[in-house]
């Protein structure tokens, strides 16, 4: 018996691009192949790898680098500062041998070492917000599709309904009654406190797109043949989501949460930007925009480093993501 | 008084990746800092010896400024909107500044044009007060001449209306020394008169007597030095009775002084335009050289700031009263000589101070400990360096008479990181290491970043430091609250006339202990109290002073209720074409009323 996912849209519609494609490769590897043939894709995804690589080994950079995120050397050291304005003495932001992005005005910190970890903070929390968004997104996706009625209904609606939820203004009213609510008025509130309630929020108002997504997808999907064949010889629910419609649904998964991974940091980065995110000392990329924005006229160095990191990140990664779609839906190809 | 807000209030900002890029495009790099040490230069640190003036000095007209001309236009641009006009209800700094257009009292002060020597002199009256009865009573007489923006004459009468409608329910703004003085403590003095003057009834002449049309007379019930001051308080001039519109007068008071109001827009600003029943022969202090004040509200520090260096269009007849150079701006400001040469650096009378709570830390040891491990000076910087401010030693400003330079008891100038050995070695001594001190900061850019600074001292010191973050707009209500959870948190305070007395009472008597009230700390010990009481009975305007001046240090040394942060400076620019701006060192702003175009 063959598997339906081989007589799928992703198989059939292979040969017809690729033309003479060698036999016995897998749709998989087919789309590798094609992946490797586009050298944006390749750069994008090695920036990528490059950033998540940053993030994962910062604690190795610090130690190489032989400074840490929280000390401020301008404020221990006054050489650094200038007393009157609270900006470097030296010129371009105070960057030299010791300080290889320069140092913050006004606190004296080391600029590497807190985009380092920034990009450390902002990648963590975009990226458990992207699996649990995806997780949700194809959960209720592929429930409100498969089962139609009245069950498309709510959930079409509770998606209406948070989807119309203004993400940063919920999240400036809701973390405040959180904090109320779980945190002594004595404690300090813990930093993976509010990266949990960063990532709840996140999660809570970003899956509706792909679920929406989805629904439409299954919704087409259930009324092919191979699914209808399946239901006839008897299979569950439960095996016809998982073995039918799921491979199919690859695709537009792996894209979407390709795309939302940037989206999720740019949004913490807003927040902390507006000063709801996470707060000091805990090092984040966004609120070195917030900074990099107060102290442009007198350094605008430092904004330099954050913005340049943030420009390629995002870009990089939408290009991946493009990337990724042309390589697996070769349909789309120019 | 009381600073309008925190200092630096949050601001709109959008976000956008592109703006970011943007940016960079226009300039890749900046240069580094190392500034000119002449443009460091700051204002002296001579106390401020306020003299009481002379009737003659109180004799107007108040002298020509060379080349000053009659006419024009100048743009006021401001941050805070003003709330109140009613002279009764203001008593923030930006409000005392701006009623001195329009309002007149008692006494007021008057700033020398060149050398900015400040004097009291008398206002509406003759001169700064008799005082008989060993200081029980004081009397003031009318000058002649003196009219309200409609013609009629300002007699004893108005006076005695402006004073006894304090007493009112809705008066809940203003100073309340001289009501206190006269009718008692607290909130008590209300019930001498509870509805206020509205119900035909007035203080007895025992308390205030208005014999004839010229003449008013205070009676206190112990000798009271500081009269001529508490009657320079706004709250203290001319309201005429029959024009008196209750809570609507806020909106359109009756204007004694030379400007009266046009146009108040709530939020959006305010005209100020001649008033021609003013008599320059009546006023030492004011002039009446332009047509129109145009002040407008809304105006962020960055955005003032950008508009007054650059000087294009109307901005070139514009000012601030209040609004300081922002500090991200300063160094581009410092570089800029054309715009140095119209800017100012003074020192206001508002302290800013970390009160500790001392009903949560209760051993005088850690608090000692707290003292010296602040880092005053690493604070300051996050404000804005000396630009915004000087490192404070002790509890009450250098603007206050008898200021002692050389007091700093826990060398917060010599350690602008805190003296972290020091602390930790009594903090051992206590057996308190690790003690456990909740930080209450506003939740503002500038506070989260002192709030780093703060932690890592304290914890340098052996502290472990819970940093609680409060909303910035509700703030004071927050660490107001005597049952409140903070162990430490900023407050700022400003002498309401140059002399310790409105400093200490208010910060440090046990009888202020109450939700919102400025003591902070929540001071309640018996020999401070008895001392307040003490002092409070001196007669004689010099020795209190000094007496206030020493109970303050001994306050602070022996009790440590608060570590001092800084003396606030504001530094100003106005527009290339005004002449006559001088700094008003009482209200810690920049004075309009000799301001001319040239």
């Amino acid at each position: 018996m063959t598997s339906p996912s081989q007589t799928g849209v992703v198989e059939k519609a292979a040969p017809a691009a690729e033309g003479g494609a060698p036999p016995g490769l897998a749709p998989r590897q087919l789309m590798w192949r094609r992946f490797r043939r586009d050298r944006t894709g390749m750069v994008s995804a090695g920036v990528v790898l490059f950033f998540f690589l940053v993030a994962l080994l910062a604690p190795l950079i610090s130690t190489l680098y032989g400074k840490d995120p929280y000390t401020t050397y301008g404020l221990d050291r006054p050489e650094l500062l200038d007393p009157l304005t609270g900006y470097p003495m030296k010129p371009n932001g105070g960057i030299d041998g010791e300080f290889w992005f320069g140092i913050e005005p006004k606190l004296g910190r080391d600029v590497l070492m807190q985009l380092v970890y920034g990009i450390r903070t902002s990648l963590l929390i975009g990226l458990a917000a992207t699996v649990l968004s995806t997780v949700t997104g194809i959960v209720i996706g592929v429930v409100a599709g498969y089962m139609g009625g009245r069950t498309d209904y709510f959930l079409g609606r509770l998606i209406d309904l948070l989807l119309s939820f203004p993400q940063q203004l919920f999240f400036v009213a809701f973390m405040p009654v959180v904090t109320a609510l779980f945190v002594s008025p004595q404690k300090e509130t813990p930093t993976y406190f509010r990266v949990t309630a960063l990532v709840l929020v996140l999660w809570l108002l970003g899956w509706m797109q792909l679920a929406r997504l989805l629904r439409g997808q299954v919704l087409s999907l259930r009324e092919r043949e191979f699914v209808e064949a399946a239901k006839v010889t008897g299979a569950s629910p439960w095996r016809i989501v998982r073995k039918e419609l799921l491979p199919n649904l690859g695709t537009p998964i792996l894209v979407q949460a390709t795309l939302m991974l940037p989206n999720f940091v740019t949004t913490e980065a807003a927040l902390s930007f507006l000063g709801v995110g996470m707060v000091e000392p805990t090092p984040d990329w966004g609120r070195m925009f917030a900074k990099g924005a107060n102290f442009y006229e007198g350094d605008i160095t430092y904004m330099f480093f954050p913005g340049i990191a943030m420009v390629v990140f995002v870009v990089a990664f939408n290009l991946l993501g493009d990337s990724v779609r042309d390589a697996m839906d070769p349909k789309t190809t120019r | 008084m009381t600073t309008m807000t925190l200092n630096h209030r949050r601001r709109a900002r959008t976000f956008t990746v592109a703006l970011a890029a943007g940016a960079l495009a226009l300039a890749g790099c900046s240069s580094g800092g190392g500034s000119d040490p002449k443009e460091s230069k700051e204002p002296e640190m001579t106390s401020q010896g306020i003299t009481l003036g002379t009737p003659a000095d109180s004799t107007g007209p108040a002298k020509e400024l060379p080349g000053a001309q009659k006419g024009g236009t100048v743009t006021v641009l401001q941050r805070d909107a003003f709330e109140h006009l009613d002279p009764g209800q203001i008593y923030v700094s930006d409000e005392l500044i701006m009623q001195t257009l329009y309002n007149r009292t008692l006494t007021n002060y008057r700033i020398d044009d060149k050398t900015g020597k400040v004097k009291l002199v008398g206002d509406l009256a003759t001169d700064t007060g008799k005082s008989s009865d060993g200081g029980r009573t004081w009397t003031y007489t009318l000058k002649d001449g003196l009219k309200f923006e409609d013609g009629s004459p300002i007699t004893s009468k108005d006076v005695r209306h402006a004073v006894e409608r304090l007493y009112a329910p809705f008066q809940t703004n203003g100073p309340t020394y001289l009501q206190q003085w006269l009718s008692g403590d607290g909130q008590k003095y209300r019930k001498a008169l509870p509805d206020g003057p509205y119900k035909g009834k007035h203080l007895p002449k025992t308390v205030l007597d208005t014999p004839d049309d010229k003449t008013v007379i205070f009676h206190f019930d112990q000798p009271r030095a500081e009269v001529p001051f508490a009657v320079a308080m706004p709250n203290i001039g001319a309201v005429p009775p029959e024009k008196d519109t209750k809570e609507k007068y806020d909106k359109a008071p009756v204007a004694s002084g030379p400007y009266k109001i046009k146009d108040f827009k709530p939020g959006k600003g305010v005209q100020f335009v001649r008033n021609p029943h003013w008599d320059p022969r009546t006023d030492s202090i004011r002039h009446q050289y332009v047509d129109t004040y145009d002040v407008s509200f809304g105006h962020q520090w960055v955005d003032s700031t950008r508009r007054l260096q650059a000087a294009k269009g109307d901005d070139r007849n514009g000012m601030t009263f209040t609004n300081a150079v922002d500090p991200s701006q300063i160094s581009t400001v410092l570089k800029d000589k054309e715009a140095m040469a119209r800017s100012m650096t003074e020192t206001q009378p508002y302290v800013d101070v970390v009160s500790i709570n001392t009903d949560r830390v209760k051993d005088k040891k850690v608090r000692e400990a707290i003292a010296w491990a602040f880092p005053s000076g690493q604070y300051l910087q996050q404000f804005g360096g000396p630009k915004a401010g000087e490192i404070g030693g002790g509890l009450v400003g250098p603007t206050l008479k008898g200021y002692n330079t050389s007091f700093d008891p826990f060398q917060k100038r010599k350690y602008p990181g805190g003296n972290a050995k020091k602390a930790r070695e009594l903090l051992k001594a206590a057996g308190e290491d690790g003690y456990e001190l909740v930080y209450g900061y506003g939740n503002g850019d500038t506070h989260q970043d002192a709030a780093v600074v703060v932690e890592r001292a304290l914890e340098r010191a052996g502290f472990t430091v819970q940093k609680k973050e409060i909303d910035q707009s509700t703030y004071y209500t927050q660490i107001g609250k005597v049952d409140n959870k903070y162990d430490l948190y900023r407050s700022s305070w400003g002498a309401d006339w140059p002399s310790a007395s409105t400093v200490v009472p208010p910060l440090y008597d046990g009888k202020n202990v109450y939700n919102d009230s400025a003591n902070y700390s929540h001071l309640d010990v018996p020999w401070i109290n008895k001392e307040i009481a003490r002092v409070a009975k001196v007669s004689d305007l010099n020795r209190a002073t000094a007496e206030w001046m020493k109970l303050s240090e001994k306050i602070f040394t022996k009790e440590v209720p608060a570590v001092p942060t800084f003396y606030n400076r504001l530094f100003t620019l106005w527009g290339p074409g005004l002449g006559g701006v001088k700094w008003n060192a009482v209200y810690g702003a920049v004075d309009p009323t000799a301001v001319f175009v040239k």
